[in-house]
């Protein structure tokens, strides 16, 4: 529904996330993200579950990749990518399961986190991912975490953006 | 790697947060209130109103907001109900899954519990996420004393542990320090010479520092906002990713959460999103909401030289009080709570002083006051006396938790438990209180009983009137009473409103439009009684059939004292009261707003008969309001009625509404009202003026009142840059006392400018 992305979009926008929509081709995927990580030495992809292998094997290609990183690399490296199961139109969130090795790391531990969503896996409000019906008859990861913006902190007195988790969150809506 | 060990061996200076963190005295008390005004006041202030208007700006975006509550506060309840099923349904869930649980009793047994953990594992370096029941349970000291680091990693958190200081706040604990404070604390403590001058350095430091403890930490201890009982998902929110950090590195996570976080299923915490994240800190969502059923499949993190261990996991649930509190009929809505700080936020005293005065060890604000007594003794309750019972928290509630009763309640159990002193013998002969009330403070007889002396005032006028502001009877009200000198007392009129009445002339209408009897609120009665007159000749300008009633007290005053048995025995003799016009077909106009929203909401703990309450919430009405209806009802516009050329005070109005006014729903009606017939209207956006009743005129609280009326002063000010001055409205009796003694020029009630422009018979 063209109406929940535009949503997502602005909701995604507004807590701070780089919102981007791609063709979902091989070719668009790889461009665009190769586009955003082109200053990243240091590149981990997490698991792709969410999509097909024509679109995550072109990313293994990337330069600065590490196909499989030891923990000292996950923890001083400068980007990680990992797909979506859901977006969440009402706070622009995305959907990340955990539990597949690198599923957490490559969310939480680099300064920028690239994400990939497909289009239609954008849900309304948060309380629909707990409604099968909304996610093609899909029950609900056991170990998830919603993404809202990149971390960010009010602790310090004014707001800031990039605490312990990511620094940047750049979402791309695969249409 | 810099220690955090170092920190906690600083003197504690005198009125430090800590100094005042046990508040189990009046003494302590108030040295707690007037070091917050001293020196955390601007912070708390500036934060917490910020989390305020987010807050009011999120939830008005969520489209079935209501329901939302309904459906939260559903689950909660039957919870709570369930709890002795649920907490044996989710430790066969973890147990089975893997995971280990302790369910215990009090604090040394989870302490104990989590520190064996640790030490078989041969923790050294423990990583902490923010969770205030491991605050109750001072967990911290325990691991330290077995010779753990332990570091806290939520970056206020971080800030406190530097500093030694309790939280100040349920989910920004740090809230009472300025960017510049923190700046200050950090060159102080780290001997850095770094700038640290922006809030992105001071994270940026705080981040390296705690990088390296994620990264090597041998065990990570989280709470958990809602634990479910039929899967074992943690739903753990947050924003710094520190929790994520804490859970997911360590081969070893421990979640310590209280009992009451357990729900039936991980489809329950459903509802339970937007609501938290709306009502805390004001967000569609929070940066991270993570639902984790641990132990997790995928390895833990392990850096070069440690062994990669198998994930462990821990729950670790703590009862500490209450088991008792869900068998307590009152306290047992306080398990509902979702800690997500509304009642804080919302609340104009908390915005002013902030945790460390409003509240005690471990929990601030308006619930805190339940916690502190539920999971400790009932003296360490003594704060919430800052409750003023305005209520402006009870619609901010997503679990709908009546806040103020359940302070009133902690009042009336504090007094119960006081020393009897010589003064309260005399007052409570004097006032006939009900013997359960008699061991209350003399101050609590004198509010909560203030009918009698108004009534001896009033017919004793001239001479009660020179007593009143004569010097040495003055200092011995403040030294008996606790009545502030520095307040000016409200004249008592010659004549009461309901002598007034019967001077009035009584206009018979042959059909009237409608039939009324005005309420002779106490405040009304012996104090304004012009405000009184002024509806009489209002209304029955308009057509209606107005009388005035005998004038008892509703026990509003005895309520906010805790004055539970006086309190429910006048709700009781003035519901019967109105239940006679009622039976008569007269809607009930009631002038003072908290008198009105005794009949409106309070009365509903006090009445035994609910269909009593029922009807009585359902006719009883705010003059504007009601005013507002039969313009409606005639389908005429209001300018047919009033005539703004006819005002004495120009069209420029400022109106301040009454906190309880605005929780009952009816401050909108005047606004709209006023504007409608011309007035250009700034309204005032406190949400108390501080007064609140009797609060403000108690000697030990003058500061604070003033500090808090301060706001609204300011409003007023900045209302008036536009164009000069503007007339000053309010519609509680103690708020135009507040916004007198603050401005220094007379404030009306909108009746009585009303009353000057109403056209004849309403043409």
């Amino acid at each position: 529904m063209p109406g929940l992305i535009d949503a997502f979009e602005a909701n995604a926008r507004r807590a701070v996330a780089t919102v981007e929509r791609i063709a979902s081709s091989p070719a668009a995927v790889r461009a665009a993200v190769a586009r955003v990580v082109k200053d990243s030495r240091v590149i981990v992809l997490g698991p792709g579950e969410f999509l097909s292998s024509e679109l995550m094997d072109p990313l293994r290609e990337l330069p600065g990749l590490v196909p499989q990183p030891s923990d000292e690399m996950l923890s001083t490296a400068d980007a990680g990518i990992s797909s979506a199961f859901a977006g969440i139109a009402s706070s622009g969130s995305v959907c990340v399961a955990m539990g597949p090795p690198l599923a957490a790391a490559v969310s939480l531990l680099m300064p920028l986190h690239v994400v990939l969503v497909c289009a239609n896996r954008i849900v309304k409000r948060p309380r629909d991912l707990f409604d099968p019906a909304c996610l093609g008859g899909e029950a609900l990861k056991r170990n998830l975490v919603l993404i809202t913006g990149p971390s960010a902190t009010a602790d310090m007195g004014p707001l800031v953006r990039g605490v312990h988790g990511p620094h940047r969150l750049q979402i791309f809506v695969l249409e | 790697m810099t220690t955090m060990r170092t920190v906690n061996t600083q003197a504690v200076q005198a009125d430090s947060p800590r100094s005042v963190a046990n508040k189990s005295d009046r003494q302590r008390l108030l040295r707690a209130i007037r070091m917050a005004l001293s020196i955390q006041s601007p912070a708390v202030r500036r934060n917490t109103q910020t989390f305020n208007r987010n807050r009011y700006r999120a939830t008005g975006l969520l489209p079935d907001y209501e329901a939302l509550k309904d459906q939260a506060r559903q689950i909660k309840e039957r919870s709570i109900a369930n709890l002795p099923q649920l907490i044996a349904q989710l430790g066969k869930t973890v147990r089975e899954r893997g995971g280990h649980v302790l369910l215990a009793a009090g604090a040394d047994e989870a302490c104990r519990y989590v520190r064996n953990v640790c030490v078989r594992h041969g923790a050294r370096l423990v990583v902490k996420g923010k969770s205030i029941t491991t605050e109750e349970i001072r967990l911290n000291h325990v691991l330290e004393e077995a010779g753990m680091e332990v570091a806290e990693s939520d970056l206020a958190e971080f800030i406190l542990q530097v500093a030694d200081e309790q939280p100040s706040h349920i989910i920004a604990p740090a809230i009472h320090y300025s960017r510049e404070r923190i700046t200050a604390l950090f060159k102080r403590k780290f001997q850095t010479d770094l700038a640290l001058d922006t809030g992105e350095e001071l994270t940026k430091f705080a981040r390296e520092i705690l990088r390296n403890k994620f990264l090597h930490a041998d065990v990570g201890i989280t709470g958990a906002n809602l634990v479910a009982a039929d899967t074992g998902t943690l739903m753990l929110v947050e924003s710094e990713g520190n929790i994520r950090m804490t859970s997911l590195l360590p081969p070893v996570h421990i979640a310590v959460a209280g009992v009451e976080k357990i729900i039936g299923t991980r489809q329950e915490m459903a509802p339970f999103l937007e609501l938290l994240a709306a009502s805390g800190t004001g967000q569609p969502l929070t940066s991270y909401t993570s639902f984790l059923s641990p132990p997790l499949d995928d390895p833990p993190f392990a850096l070069p030289g440690k062994a990669r261990k198998p994930r462990e996991f821990h729950l670790v649930l703590i009862d500490n009080g209450r088991m008792r509190m869900r068998d307590d009929s009152v306290f047992r809505e306080t398990l509902y709570c979702i800690r997500c700080s509304a009642c804080l936020n919302s609340c104009a005293n908390f915005q002013t002083v902030g945790g460390h005065a409003f509240g005690g060890e471990t929990y601030s604000g308006g619930i805190g006051g339940a916690w502190e007594a539920g999971t400790g003794r009932l003296e360490n309750a003594r704060f919430s006396e800052l409750c003023t019972g305005c209520s402006r928290c009870v619609n901010q509630c997503p679990v709908r938790i009546d806040i103020p009763w359940l302070n009133e309640n902690l009042r009336n159990r504090l007094n119960s438990a006081s020393e009897t002193f010589l003064t309260s013998g005399i007052l409570t002969t004097m006032t006939g209180a009900p013997e359960v009330d008699q061991s209350a403070p003399a101050s609590k007889l004198f509010f909560g009983n203030y009918h009698q002396f108004a009534e001896w005032g009033t017919r004793f006028a001239p001479l009660a009137n020179a007593i009143a502001n004569w010097g040495p009877a003055r200092s011995a009200m403040e030294r008996w009473l606790g009545l502030d000198g520095r307040r000016s007392l409200p004249a008592f009129p010659g004549q009461t409103l309901v002598r007034a009445a019967e001077n009035e002339p009584l206009t018979r209408t042959e059909q009237p439009t409608a039939r009324a009897v005005l309420f002779a609120d106490v405040f009304t009665n012996y104090g304004l009684a012009h405000r009184g007159v002024a509806v009489l000749r209002l209304l029955r300008k308009m057509g209606v059939d107005v009388v005035v009633s005998e004038s008892v007290p509703e026990g509003r005053a005895a309520l906010s004292q805790g004055l539970l048995a006086t309190a429910a025995l006048y709700a009781q003799r003035a519901a019967s009261l109105l239940d006679h016009y009622l039976d008569e077909g007269r809607d009930v106009i009631v002038l003072e707003p908290s008198s009105l929203a005794m009949f409106r909401r309070d009365a509903l703990h006090l009445l035994e008969n609910q269909a009593q309450f029922g009807r009585l919430r359902s006719w009883t009405f705010e003059p504007l309001e009601y005013i507002t209806r039969l313009i409606e009802k005639s389908g005429r516009k209001p300018q047919e009625f009033f005539d703004i050329d006819r005002s004495t005070v120009g069209t420029r109005l400022f109106y301040h509404s009454h906190c309880q006014q605005k929780t009952i729903g009816c401050a909108a009606p005047t606004e709209t009202l006023l504007r409608d017939i011309g007035f250009d209207v700034v309204s005032s956006s406190v949400e108390c003026c501080g007064m609140a009743g009797s609060f403000g005129y108690k000697q030990d609280f003058y500061e604070l009142s003033m500090a808090v009326g301060e706001d609204l002063f300011q409003q007023v000010r900045t209302a008036e840059e536009d164009g000069g001055p503007r007339a000053l409205l309010a519609s509680g009796t103690s708020c135009s006392e507040q916004l007198h003694a603050g401005m220094n020029r007379e404030v009306l009630h909108p009746v009585e400018l009303l009353a000057a422009i109403v056209r004849s018979s309403g043409k």
